[in-house]
């Protein structure tokens, strides 16, 4: 038996290795609080491994590229920052203990970008119960009216989307709508408020199918939508389950796709290159989807675009100026470095109760970057409107702004086609 | 009734890609009585590699056999690396199945760190040709496919019916403590096994990529449950079982899929495993697999 130790070592060895070489992560120092000119962590706690992965990916550039923004103006209160990634595997399985370790081992840990969906509802009370703040770009309904202290949210719930894909297919006249989902929580949670207000003055959803994530075809779900004759097509799927999914289609349907409307997971680099390599390029324009309203203009995004052409060492950061989700992982890191100078603390249960006060208050000075604020606080009250523009935290700490709809261009840019305000989405969900 | 058909002939399709990685996977049991798990994750490799091969000019079929070779003598490498050394040790069988998981994880992980986790699709992967006939609508490298399983098919059968090394090998299949007493040389068989196994995992890993259009690290992983099912309905360790459990794993899918709600369409093939196997728990096509121990 004891012969077989230095191989049973050198197996897990390997596995420890590989997982640790995966998702890149770096050292954590021990302790619990910060102390005196620590390096301040800010935690990307999100799937780096896994079928999600690229969420963590996505989240690392825009990090970095704050840290350094808020670094190179001195740091906050004589603190240096820097992002820690931390692998959640997109599993809760797996992403309760990471985030056990992640509060037990990052004394300095004093907020959090994430989680995702896939293990939110999982890890969000503990980071909760740690008094950590975290921002989530989860869009999960059930936190809509949340009482957890120390969540924000900045951008819309998944039910919201729903009713923006109507209004769009609305506008554009559309009359019969194919419903086609993947059968995941996130997913699904856009199909409610799809139902609740596309079919009505003679539209109607023609057929409503969940799709299981990565299979080996999806044939018959596509010969049963094409038989039901639709003049759009509603969808949000992974980049692999779309890329076969539209593949397909395409093929069973004499090269053609109907006008596709997805949400904000079919506007990621991500899905753009699995679809694209699946349907060709040319095709990708009948892609339009619906996500966070960004401008893409003003001085805030000329800040963000700045600070990621800044970074060294990181390619093709061009694929991130379009995209929303990366645009708000960097004002996160922004706004929480504003609210501890508003405070005057970097202990997070004390500046937590600032970031309402920064953030779309209509009171304070306009600032679109962090020097700008710095150079004001803590004598002038501000309020930090970033890349993705103003945000209004409500009583359960959720911003939701309204939506842009874009679509992707050959090149694989997208192109900002319409607005969709918060009003609009509002009086669809009110029956209108 | 045309919506059957045509979900008959995309059944067949999937079945197909099952069945070429089903009997490289079972072929390999019957054999070594490892149950390899990171058989998904060497097709994952195969499936890169046809890649790699793929973007620098070489016809994707030419891949294929390239793929396939590269991937038998990483097989055969794993076996003699990592397997060997603890089935000489007295490793059981549940151990064996660790270390295989293992080894998937790490393999599918250093691919990860390596390639990343986008997604990648074959260079002209979306310009096959579509063919319709008698109700069925397939595309040229769905056909190509097809083609591959029936031949591999065939050719496992001549192998294992009218030659001298797959009389050996059914013979070690069978009992390999009398087939060493006989006179067969049994540790050149098993890695004869193992090269021949890597192969069909290979072929699988680039067939499966063609079919999916899009694939990522993660994609050979997405696909072991229906391989191990097809497996196991056809009775571990048989490759004419594995073949017959593909198409019905395959077609019961696909066939479902057309009248129910198609998120259930694994639960229909699934179900349909436990009730076989309750009505016949050493599979379909296993006279001697229930003989055969899968997990101790």
């Amino acid at each position: 038996m004891r012969s077989r130790v230095p191989l049973a070592l050198t197996a897990a060895a390997a596995i420890v290795a590989s997982l640790g070489l995966a998702s890149c992560a770096k050292a954590g120092s021990a302790g619990t609080a910060p102390k005196a000119h620590a390096t301040l962590i800010i935690g990307l706690f999100d799937p780096f491994t896994g079928p999600d992965a690229i969420f963590g990916q996505e989240m690392v550039p825009p990090c970095e590229a704050a840290v350094k923004v808020i670094n190179s103006a001195g740091g906050v209160l004589g603190h240096k920052l820097a992002c820690k990634v931390v692998d959640t595997r997109g599993d809760p399985a797996d992403a309760v203990p990471a985030a056990h370790q992640m509060i037990a081992t990052t004394p300095d840990l004093v907020g959090i970008i994430g989680p995702s969906s896939d293990e939110m509802d999982a890890t969000a009370p503990i980071i909760n119960a740690a008094h950590i703040p975290f921002v989530t770009v989860s869009g999960e309904p059930s936190f809509n009216h949340t009482h957890l202290q120390y969540y924000w949210r900045n951008t819309p719930s998944d039910d919201a989307t729903g009713y923006a894909m109507a209004a769009r297919a609305i506008a554009l006249h559309y009359t019969r709508g194919a419903a086609v989902f993947g059968n995941d929580i996130n997913a699904q949670a856009n199909v409610p408020g799809l139902l609740a207000s596309f079919p009505k003055s003679g539209r109607k959803i023609v057929i409503n199918l969940q799709l299981a994530p990565t299979q080996s075809s999806y044939e018959t779900e596509v010969a049963r939508v094409i038989a039901t004759h639709p003049d759009v097509l509603f969808s949000e799927d992974d980049s692999q389950t779309s890329a076969t999914f539209l593949g397909e289609y395409k093929q069973l349907n004499h090269g053609k796709l109907p006008p596709l409307i997805v949400t904000n997971v079919g506007m990621q680099p991500d899905w753009y290159k699995a679809v694209s390599g699946a349907i060709g390029k040319q095709l990708m324009t009948d892609a339009t989807g619906v996500q966070t309203y960004a401008s893409f203009s003003g001085p805030a995004y000329a800040a963000y675009k700045a600070a990621l052409l800044g970074l060294t060492g990181t390619p093709d950061v061009q694929q991130y100026f379009s995209n929303t989700y990366v645009m708000s992982y960097y004002d996160n890191v922004i706004m929480f470095a504003i609210a501890m100078l508003a405070a005057k603390s970097v202990n997070p249960v004390v500046w937590n109760s600032y970031i309402p006060r920064v953030t779309g208050t209509g009171k304070g000075v306009v600032v679109h970057t962090f020097n700008a604020a710095a150079s004001k606080l803590p004598g002038t009250s501000v309020n930090y409107v970033g890349a993705i523009g103003e945000q209004s935290f409500n009583q359960w700490h959720n911003s939701s702004g309204g939506f842009e709809v874009a679509q992707w261009l050959p090149n694989g840019q997208l192109k900002q086609l319409a607005v969709i305000t918060a009003a609009q989405v509002s009086a669809l969900q009110n029956g209108g | 009734m045309s919506l059957f058909v045509l979900s008959l002939g995309f059944g067949l399709v999937t079945a197909s890609v099952l069945s070429v990685a089903a009997l490289g996977f079972t072929l390999q049991f019957g054999i070594s009585n490892v149950l390899n798990l990171a058989y998904s994750s060497f097709m994952t490799l195969a499936g890169f590699i046809a890649y790699w091969l793929n973007t620098q000019g070489l016809d994707i079929w030419l891949c294929l056999l390239v793929a396939a070779a590269a991937t038998a003598i990483l097989s055969l490498g794993l076996s003699r690396a990592v397997y060997e050394p603890f089935i000489r040790r007295g490793a059981r069988s549940f151990e064996i199945l660790i270390i295989s998981l293992a080894v998937g994880v790490a393999v599918t992980n250093l691919l990860l760190a390596f390639i990343g986790p986008s997604g990648f699709s074959y260079p002209g992967v979306q310009n096959a040709s579509v063919y319709h006939f008698a109700g069925l609508t397939l595309t040229s490298d769905q056909l190509v496919v097809i083609a591959i399983a029936v031949a591999l098919m065939i050719g496992s059968h001549l192998l294992l019916t009218s030659t001298s090394i797959g009389r050996a090998l059914r013979a070690t299949a069978e009992n390999s403590e009398l087939a060493r007493a006989c006179g067969i040389a049994t540790p050149r068989i098993t890695r004869i096994v193992w090269l021949l196994s890597g192969a069909l995992c290979g072929a699988a890993g680039v067939v499966l990529f063609l079919s999916i259009s899009s694939f990522t690290v993660q994609s050979g992983q997405d696909f072991l449950v229906p391989i191990v099912a097809a497996a196991v309905l056809g009775g571990i360790g048989q490759p004419y079982g594995a073949m017959l459990g593909a198409l019905v794993i395959g077609l019961a899918s696909e066939v479902s899929a057309a009248f129910i709600n198609p998120s259930d369409k694994e639960v229909v093939a699934f179900a349909l495993l436990v009730l076989v196997l309750l009505a016949r728990p050493q599979g379909l096509f296993a006279e001697a697999a229930h003989r055969r121990e899968v997990i101790t």
